[in-house]
């Protein structure tokens, strides 16, 4: 079993998740066109000239306050902030964990830099509480309630469990070599379920935040849906 | 039974699942991508005016279109004309299409619920202004 997690499966994930992620981005490709010129402006900043000048600090920054005020951060902060610690830490831990690294090292003669066990443990924990605070809100949460069914606490489990299991094994709870097992596994399905399932919000919301043209478009969008 | 603003009219054919799925089908591609991305986070809940006044859950617009154009694919289409009135109740009744709402991930959900529109409207579903 730990040859098989350990060995072929590795493979097949890592291939189920490169091909799925290239489908869903050609799909994107292939549901939206480029935008030519726009007929109407977005968003539109007026001539260096025309703006206000800068009165004071103060004034600066309550302006710059009352704009974040108005989005996303400023609506629900506990659970933007938390969400984005959750994701910092989904992404920072398992590719600076030095577990990992030796065996890219063992395999292919070359790792990334490491942080130190101790930290890496450190954001394990903070990711593990996120991931409690995601649930709770998901269980006690009326908004939440009414449109959540089995497939999100899966999801979530899935998400959740390569950590857990990771934690685990760290601290050597339970019997190792099955722990590692499992966390190997759960690895590989949570890399898997990537592209096929809501997890998908990983690719998609770099592709319509930035690419897609509306009123929330992150920076310059060039494509429109058809 | 309908709500007494949402006008159903009834055909000899009944409810022609033909005609939804082809809607349906049309629009799938994209209309099964956003389903798929929602993460059913409910951030998008403040950004309807009439959530954030009456607080009720059945205002967000992700509950909106999951139980509107979300139940159709589910069924594939195959829905009675109760079930389609109730869609017509969330879709003309629940949102008014100002286009406020916005979604973390770029989901277009004004599009999601003029779509669940077309296929009331093409049932015979539709809703009457002159009735409170």
């Amino acid at each position: 079993m730990y040859d098989l997690v350990r060995g072929p499966l590795v493979w097949v994930s890592l291939i189920v998740f490169i091909v799925g992620t290239v489908v869903q981005v050609i799909r994107f490709y292939s549901l939206s066109k480029k935008l030519g010129a726009p007929s109407l402006q977005v968003r539109v900043r007026p001539a260096k000239k025309n703006r206000v000048p800068i009165q004071s600090f103060d004034g600066a920054f309550h302006d710059w306050l009352s704009r974040v005020k108005l989005t996303i951060l400023g609506i629900s902060p506990v659970t933007i902030i938390i969400s984005s610690v959750f994701h910092v830490c989904l992404f920072v831990t398992p590719i600076f964990l030095l577990g990992h690294n030796e065996l890219f090292d063992l395999s292919w003669g070359f790792s990334l830099f490491s942080f130190s066990e101790a930290i890496t443990d450190f954001l394990t924990q903070v990711l593990l509480l996120c991931a409690a605070f995601f649930l709770l809100r998901r269980i006690f949460q009326p908004r939440l309630r009414a449109i959540s069914s089995p497939y999100d606490f899966l999801v979530l489990f899935l998400a959740v469990m390569p950590f857990l299991t990771g934690f685990l094994a760290y601290h050597h709870i339970f019997d190792y070599r099955t722990v590692m097992i499992l966390h190997m596994l759960f690895g590989e399905l949570m890399l898997m379920a990537i592209p096929f399932t809501k997890l998908t919000h990983m690719i998609f919301f770099f592709l319509n935040r930035f690419i897609i043209v509306n009123e929330h478009t992150i920076g310059k969008g060039t494509r429109v849906y058809t | 039974m309908a709500e007494p603003n949402i006008a159903s009219v009834e055909t000899e054919q009944g409810i022609n699942t033909e005609e939804i799925k082809a809607i349906l089908d049309d629009q799938q591609a994209l209309m099964k991508l956003s389903l798929k991305v929602c993460a059913h986070c409910s951030l998008c809940a403040e950004s309807c005016f009439l959530y954030t006044n009456t607080q009720d859950p059945k205002y967000m617009p992700s509950h909106k279109f999951i139980n509107s154009i979300g139940r159709l694919y589910k069924k594939k289409g195959k829905i009675d004309r109760a079930g389609l009135e109730q869609i017509g109740d969330i879709v003309f009744n629940r949102c008014v299409l100002c286009t406020r709402c916005y979604c973390p991930f770029g989901i277009d959900i004004p599009k999601m619920i003029a779509v669940g529109r077309q296929i009331c409207r093409s049932q015979g579903i539709f809703r009457q202004y002159d009735v409170k």
